[in-house]
């Protein structure tokens, strides 16, 4: 459940392996100024990464140049910070190709070449059932739609042992109407009823979740699948939320 | 002799009344005129219930605490915080929070209210980082959040206006630019997914836009007494639980990377008028 797909992981020890010395030694600067000790306790022993800070010159630098500073190199983060995947928290700032094509500033669109780009990263990281796309039990699928619990670390991490990390449906999309769901994406309220469920709607459905990429390219939406949040049962349970006629979502 | 006091007494108030806080306008006028401007947008309507008690915020009793520890002498020097410069002098609160985070000469750092607070209190109360004065950074019953309370409180109805005149107030500008655009996370999400389209909602929640600065400064206007919390939070808060809605890991508090994201996003309310205290969902 928690395996990271797709080229993130190997991204993040690769640079954690180049970045390591830059983070580490400015952890302890801040951390007496931290809002709740994080569980890596680290000694009060580091006001020297004070003076490493002061040599840089943060006006000689591109923006784009002084953010990765700020974030990797300023101790400004714990980045050592465990995760719930069992990584750290530089590997939750450390950008794959999407995010990085992605990132866009401004009045900034995506360019032809980096959409195709994204387009075909999104369906290499797509991974089908074996037995074929089926439906799952869409009451569990409705807890997880409008579960935002999970992976959730800073000052408070979310305990995945206590609970099953959720699929945070809801926050954007309206889904039934027997609650408020969020308008960031569609609503998805009538999804099954409107749409049928073919085999090319319930794949077309299974991929939206798993990379939205592929067929939206830098779309807000998180890629649910290719990074782990959500397993094949668990997409399988959500997918049945939206496409089951008993489904609230199709009442 | 008595007669010349009497004398005196309408001068000394007419001076009290423009020297005091008349700088300040009631944040419940400043919302209304932000909400009239905006043709009632829905992040600044959203709840009624609230406008309705801004000017019973508790955020006032947390200012008034805030008062007395600014004036009644601390720490191991025994000094109030009179002295302190916020940017436009010593003691000078009046419209200070409005042009912070900038630019210190005698830190070489860029700072935001609350890291600013904290150096006062070490070099002129002589606190340091393990003293609960400083250490609390969080709640209304922290000293830290009393003094940014009252401080902030000074530059209510005051246009944001950050100062960009020293490049290194640009630089932090800039950086907080680019990462407030910079997705990752096991959700991808940036700042951006959720603070650039206009009436989104998570949840029930609107969301304020940052390309709508008569919006966005009530976004950025903390201290503010948020009601699902029952405490004042500040924007160093607010940085580190958005963050943390974000899958990212911990922030630290009054960090460079803090500070360029509040350089940045004071920077997009410009001249809009500081809504302090808020009162926030």
């Amino acid at each position: 459940m928690f395996k990271k797909t797709s080229t993130a992981a190997a991204v993040a020890a690769a640079t954690s392996l180049l970045l390591i010395t830059g983070g580490c030694s400015a952890t302890n600067a801040g951390k007496t100024e931290a809002a709740k000790p994080a569980p890596a306790a680290a000694a009060p022993a580091a006001a020297a990464a004070a003076p490493k800070a002061k040599s840089v010159d943060y006006t000689a630098m591109s923006p784009k140049a002084l953010a990765e500073y700020l974030i990797f190199e300023s101790g400004s983060y714990e980045l050592d910070q465990p995760t719930q995947e069992g990584t750290t928290g530089r590997a939750r700032l450390t950008q794959d190709e999407i995010q990085k094509a992605c990132s866009l500033m401004k009045g900034e669109e995506v360019s032809d070449k980096a959409r195709e780009k994204v387009m075909a990263l999104a369906a290499a990281s797509i991974k089908y059932p074996e037995g074929g796309i089926k439906l799952g039990d869409w009451k569990k699928g409705r807890e997880l739609a409008w579960s935002g619990f999970g992976y959730r670390t800073a000052h408070n991490p979310d305990d995945h042992s206590s609970r099953e990390a959720g699929g945070n449906c809801y926050n954007c999309h309206q889904l039934a109407t027997d609650r408020t769901g969020g308008d960031i994406g569609p609503s998805l309220t009538g999804y099954g009823k409107n749409r049928g469920s073919s085999p090319d709607m319930l794949k077309y459905t299974y991929e939206v979740i798993y990379n939205p990429h592929v067929y939206f390219a830098c779309t807000n939406m998180p890629r649910m699948g290719a990074t782990g949040v959500l397993n094949q049962q668990q997409i399988a349970d959500i997918m049945a939320y939206l496409f089951d006629p008993a489904s609230p979502v199709n009442k | 002799m008595f007669k010349k006091a009497l004398r005196a007494l309408p001068i000394a108030l007419a001076v009290a009344a423009t020297a005091g806080p008349s700088m300040a306008e009631a944040p419940e006028d400043v919302l209304d005129a932000l909400i009239k401007k905006t043709n009632n947008s829905p992040y600044l309507t959203q709840s009624p219930q609230n406008i309705m008690m801004m000017p019973d915020n508790p955020a006032w009793l947390v200012a008034e605490a805030g008062e007395i520890l600014f004036k009644t002498p601390r720490g191991p020097k025994n000094a109030s915080l009179e002295k302190c410069d916020f940017g436009k002098g010593p003691g000078v609160l009046e419209g200070a929070h409005a042009e912070l985070p900038r630019y210190f000469a005698d830190t070489g750092k860029v700072m935001d209210l609350d890291t600013r607070l904290v150096h006062c209190m070490k070099t002129l109360q002589g606190f340091t980082n393990d003293d609960p004065a400083i250490k609390k950074k969080h709640g209304s019953d922290s000293d830290i959040m009393k003094l940014q309370t009252y401080i902030g409180s000074k530059s209510s109805g005051v246009p944001w206006n950050p100062p960009m005149n020293h490049p290194l107030e640009k630089a932090m500008r800039d950086a907080g630019e680019v990462m407030f655009y910079r997705r990752s996370g096991t959700m991808d999400f940036s700042c951006a997914t959720c603070h650039t389209q206009d009436g989104k909602r998570i949840r029930a929640s609107v969301l304020p836009n940052v390309y709508v600065p008569e919006e966005w400064t009530k976004a950025i206007s903390w201290p503010a007494h948020r009601t699902s919390h029952e405490h004042v939070r500040s924007s160093q808060h607010r940085v580190l639980e958005c963050l943390w809605q974000m899958r990212y890991p911990n922030i630290k508090n009054g960090s460079d990377a803090s500070i360029a994201l509040i350089s940045f996003w004071t920077d997009a309310a410009r001249g809009q008028p500081a809504v302090v205290p808020d009162l926030k969902r």
